[in-house]
């Protein structure tokens, strides 16, 4: 990593307006062969749109980018096929043929743009759906399978022609927390195992930090900033603070019960925390270091409701002991960042 | 001036949104073989599917048909001649149109509804980034099939209407069924069964490319997919009529070259 790091994906100034709205202004970044490249932000704000732009799905109104140093904006048709071979894809939905059963849609890939011989692709489609546990699921239809499950499924379907970038959009939205654990797991074995590039687009802000090597913030239409996990933890830079501590409460205070563990700053909730709320805060004490839940999280963790504050207190935010199981809990949020300053639909 | 200048820009826009793509479908034939499946499966869902609804239909129109038709023809003494108008009116106008009605209702509305959810599904971005052209993958196994299986069923549904003429005629009417099928003879021959083809196969890319076309720019979500479904439902029955005159009016022109009278 020393010197300069070969670049996978390089955006320079792109700009793009859509329904009248500037959703890219001069959006620059580098994402580096090799690494995990977290981009978050608030929601319909444009990192879909962004990824869109990457693979040449969306072109853009200026500016220029380029991936493993090839200009994409100008390429063809034929091109940008070439040069998607590249990339595999996890779109919000799974985005998974409707008409193929899982067996089918991760094979598909290996269909069109190999010449394998059928028991050469069921080899490599076994070996991708038991990646993301789905092997004895294969006969299913998207229909027929829950939200995560064709998350997976299209996870194994972005694998299967073994891409040097993968692209994720939102990969653990909607997921329960222990799949979702396992496809930052995933990520993370990807990475070394295979020495995959990855982009990842996500609001869950402890699978960022999780799996990011950096991590940059989209915020109207541009990065406001870029950082390693800490740098970003640590960020100065009050948009950023108000997403990864306030935004993220403000989002789930609305519909939030109170539920504690002790010397975890609040925003630093981990959702894979659940067995050790249990163990440590049954009940919702007036302890300090309080963290939000969800309603599902809370009753999932068993943990009795407290008096529903809409927002937890000053008083009940400060983090006494910070010896907690996450070692970032060393955040004090400012109260004014609990107000979500716009709203995240 | 600038709604007409909106509504014609944007007819002309979706009109060769949908040409381009029944070109790119048409190119995309090559893969015919690689596409067996997709096709076949599109023939069972468009074609033998429909046969039921399209049969009764076509039954019960050749048998109103039939009834018209005998209370004029008995002013003038005629009634065994019902055979002949009604061949004549099935295989060159009810039989395409009315199969082309029943199909568009059945199977356009859905294949637009069909594509549009994978477009916002995202489905057809994710085809796009694998390198899956949607054209070849989605648009053309449908053009295709609904190709061939629309003139199928007009034949199917020609036959069952003129049976329906017979069955009316014969019971009501009181013609026999002898005369029945001796004027029947008349009322078509090869040119006029190849004419109600035509038609049908026209129709039939007509609707299928609508159909696709208007899935394939589908946005905004479920609304946009119920928009997208109903679009095409009343242009294609548009296409429909306003095709159906054109080839009729070539038909006649075709029909005195060919009976010598130009
Ligand atoms: N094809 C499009 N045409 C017009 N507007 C679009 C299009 N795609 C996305 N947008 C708009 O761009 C904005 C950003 O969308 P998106 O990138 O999906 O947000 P997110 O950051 O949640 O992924 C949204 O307001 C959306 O409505
Ligand atoms: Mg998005």
């Amino acid at each position: 990593m020393s010197g300069s790091p070969k670049l996978a994906v390089q955006f320079d100034g792109v700009s793009k307006l859509l329904a009248g709205r500037q959703i890219l202004d001069k959006l620059s970044f580098d994402v580096r062969q090799g690494e995990t490249f977290v981009i978050i932000g608030y929601s319909g704000t444009g990192k879909s749109v962004t990824l869109r732009h990457m693979v040449g799905l969306m072109p853009p109104d200026e500016g220029s980018i380029r991936v493993e140093n090839e200009e994409i904006t100008t390429m063809s048709r034929r091109e940008l096929e070439i040069m998607r071979r590249k990339f595999g894809v996890l779109f919000q939905s799974g985005a998974l043929i409707a008409w193929l059963s899982l067996f089918e849609n991760v094979e598909l890939p290996l269909v069109e743009h190999t010449k394998m011989s059928r028991k050469k692709r069921a080899e490599i489609v076994q070996q991708k759906l038991e990646i993301v546990n789905l092997w004895q699921d294969r006969e299913k239809y998207p229909a027929e399978i829950s939200g995560g499950m064709k998350k997976r499924a299209g996870l194994a379907r972005a694998l299967a022609l073994d891409p040097g970038i993968v692209l994720y959009d939102e990969p653990t939205s909607g997921l329960d927390p222990v799949i979702a654990n396992e496809i930052d797991k995933l990520i993370n074995r990807l990475k070394r195992e295979h020495n995959m590039t990855q982009i990842v687009v996500t609001h869950d802000m402890d699978s960022a930090f999780e799996i990011g090597d950096r991590i940059g913030m989209f915020y109207k239409g541009s990065m406001i900033q870029i950082g390693t996990p800490e740098e970003i933890q640590t960020s100065t830079v009050p948009e950023v603070q108000h997403f990864i501590t306030g935004g993220r409460e403000g989002a789930l205070s609305r519909r939030a019960t109170t539920a504690i563990i002790r010397g975890v700053a609040p925003g630093m909730l981990s959702q894979r925390s659940l067995e050790a709320i249990k163990a440590e805060a049954p009940v919702a004490t007036a302890e300090p270091g309080y963290v939000l839940l969800s309603e599902e999280e809370a009753e999932a963790a068993g943990v009795a409701p407290a008096e529903e504050p809409d927002f937890p207190t000053e008083r009940d935010l400060a983090p006494e002991e910070t010896e907690g199981p996450v070692e970032t809990a060393t955040q004090k949020p400012e109260p004014e960042s609990l107000e979500p300053e716009e709203s995240d639909t | 001036m600038n709604w007409k200048d909106n509504v014609i820009s944007r007819a002309l826009k979706g009109a060769g949104f949908t040409f381009v793509l029944l070109l790119e479908a048409i190119g995309h034939s090559t893969q015919l073989w690689h596409r067996r499946r997709a096709i076949f499966t599109q023939m069972h869902v468009i074609g033998t599917q429909s046969i039921p609804i399209a049969s009764f239909f076509m039954l019960l129109i050749g048998m109103v048909f039939a009834l018209q038709v005998g209370i004029e023809f008995a002013r003038f003494g005629q009634t065994n001649l019902v055979g002949l108008v009604i061949v004549a009116a099935m295989v060159r106008e009810l039989g395409p149109w009315m199969t082309g009605f029943v199909l568009i209702a059945r199977v356009g509305s859905s294949m637009a509804a069909e594509i549009g959810t994978m477009r916002v599904a995202e489905e057809i971005d994710a085809l796009e980034v694998m390198s899956i052209n949607p054209a070849s993958f989605v648009v053309m196994p449908r053009i295709v099939a609904y190709s061939i299986m629309g003139p199928v069923l007009t034949v199917v549904g020609t036959l069952v209407g003129i049976i329906g003429g017979g069955i009316v005629s014969n019971l009501q009417l009181g013609v026999t069924w002898a005369d029945y099928l001796r004027f029947a003879e008349d009322g078509a021959e090869a040119l006029d069964i190849y004419w109600g083809l035509l038609k049908s196969f026209v129709f039939s890319i007509a609707a299928a490319s609508v159909a696709c076309a208007s899935g394939m720019k589908t946005e905004g979500g479920a609304v946009g997919v119920g928009r997208a479904s109903r679009n095409t439902v009343v242009l294609s029955l548009t296409l429909v009529v306003f095709f159906n005159y054109l080839l009729t009016s070539f038909y006649r022109i075709v029909k005195m070259f060919v009976s010598g009278v130009i």
